[in-house]
C-alpha cells in the first residue's frame, strides 16, 4: 500500500489544525442553536403568549441559518 | 353646611377601569391583573388566570449592559490596532481568520442576549381562580414547573429591601403551601405587596 507522506505532512500543517478546530466550534454553535429552538418550542407549548411563540421561533431559526451559513462560509474562504 | 344624604357614586367609573385593566397585557408586562390572551399547558377550560407576574424589568439591566460591552469590544479592538499600526489583522490568511471569528463572536453574543431575554421572559408565576403556576426557566437546558391548589395555600408573604427594589417597587413573592408540598417564590415581581393582597383575597375566598 503506497502512502503519501507528503500529503500526510501537509494535513499536519498548523493553520490547517487552526481550521479544523474553527469549524469543529461553528458546529458545536450549530447543536447549540439547536437546543435553543428545541427549548423555544417547548416553553411556547408550556406558557401561550400572543404572538411571542412566532417572533421566539423566527429568532432560533434565524441564529440556526446564520450559524449554518457561517459554517459553509468558513468552509470556503479558510 | 353639612350634608344630609349623599348618593352614593355610581360603580361605572371602576368597572371601565376593570376593564382597562383586564386589556393591558402587554407582550413585556410584568405585572398583569386578569390578563387576556394568555393561556398555559395544563389549564383547565373553565380556569381563569387572575394575577400574572414576572420580574421586573430593570432587573434585566445587568445582562443588557454587559451585551453592550461586548457589542463594542471588537469594534474597540479594530479602532486600537489601526491607531497603533498593528498589521497583524491586514494579512490576507489572517483576515479570512479575523472576518469568520469576529461573525461567530456576534453570534455567540446573539445567543447570550436570547438566552437572558428568554429566561426572564418564561419565569412567570401565575394565579388562577384554582391554582398557584409556577414556570421556571433557570438554564437553557432546564425548565421546571409546579403548581399547587389554591385551597393548599397557607400563607402569602413579601419582602423588599434595598435601594433600587424599593425605587422601582419591586420584591420578592413567597406562597407557603400546607404540608410536605414545596413552597413558592416569585423573586424580584412587581407591585409585591398588591400581589400578596390579591392572593390573599383569593385564599379567603376558597
Amino acid at each position: 500500500m503506497d502512502i503519501n507522506f507528503l500529503n500526510l505532512g501537509n494535513f499536519f500543517q498548523p493553520i490547517l489544525l487552526v481550521k479544523i478546530v474553527t469549524l469543529l466550534i461553528i458546529g458545536f454553535y450549530i447543536i447549540f442553536s439547536l437546543v435553543i429552538l428545541t427549548q423555544v418550542k417547548a416553553m411556547s407549548e408550556i406558557l401561550v403568549l400572543p404572538h411571542a411563540s412566532i417572533i421566539f421561533k423566527t429568532l432560533a431559526i434565524v441564529n440556526i441559518a446564520l450559524a449554518v451559513s457561517l459554517f459553509l462560509g468558513a468552509f470556503v474562504i479558510l | 353646611m353639612t350634608d344630609i344624604f349623599v348618593a352614593a357614586k355610581s360603580n361605572k367609573d371602576s368597572i371601565i377601569k376593570d376593564e382597562n385593566e383586564e386589556s393591558h397585557m402587554n407582550i413585556l408586562s410584568s405585572f398583569c391583573k386578569d390578563p387576556k390572551g394568555i393561556s398555559f399547558q395544563t389549564q383547565k377550560h373553565n380556569e381563569i388566570i387572575v394575577l400574572f407576574l414576572r420580574a421586573h424589568f430593570i432587573t434585566n439591566l445587568y445582562w443588557i449592559i454587559i451585551s453592550l460591552v461586548l457589542i463594542t469590544i471588537p469594534a474597540i479592538i479594530g479602532i486600537l490596532s489601526s491607531v497603533f499600526g498593528i498589521g497583524f489583522f491586514s494579512s490576507p490568511l489572517v483576515s479570512h481568520f479575523t472576518t469568520v471569528y469576529v461573525l461567530l463572536y456576534y453570534l455567540i453574543v446573539f445567543s447570550f442576549i436570547f438566552i437572558n431575554f428568554l429566561h426572564w421572559f418564561y419565569n412567570v408565576f401565575m394565579v388562577t381562580t384554582e391554582r398557584v403556576v409556577d414556570i421556571d426557566y433557570s438554564d437553557i437546558v432546564v425548565h421546571n414547573i409546579a403548581i399547587t391548589k389554591l385551597s393548599h395555600v397557607q400563607d402569602v408573604n413579601y419582602t423588599q429591601s434595598g435601594f433600587i427594589p424599593t425605587l422601582f417597587n419591586y420584591g420578592n413573592l413567597f406562597v407557603q403551601t400546607a404540608g410536605t408540598e414545596i413552597n413558592f417564590e416569585a423573586p424580584n415581581v412587581p407591585k409585591p405587596r398588591e400581589a400578596t393582597h390579591i392572593i390573599g383575597d383569593l385564599i379567603g375566598k376558597k
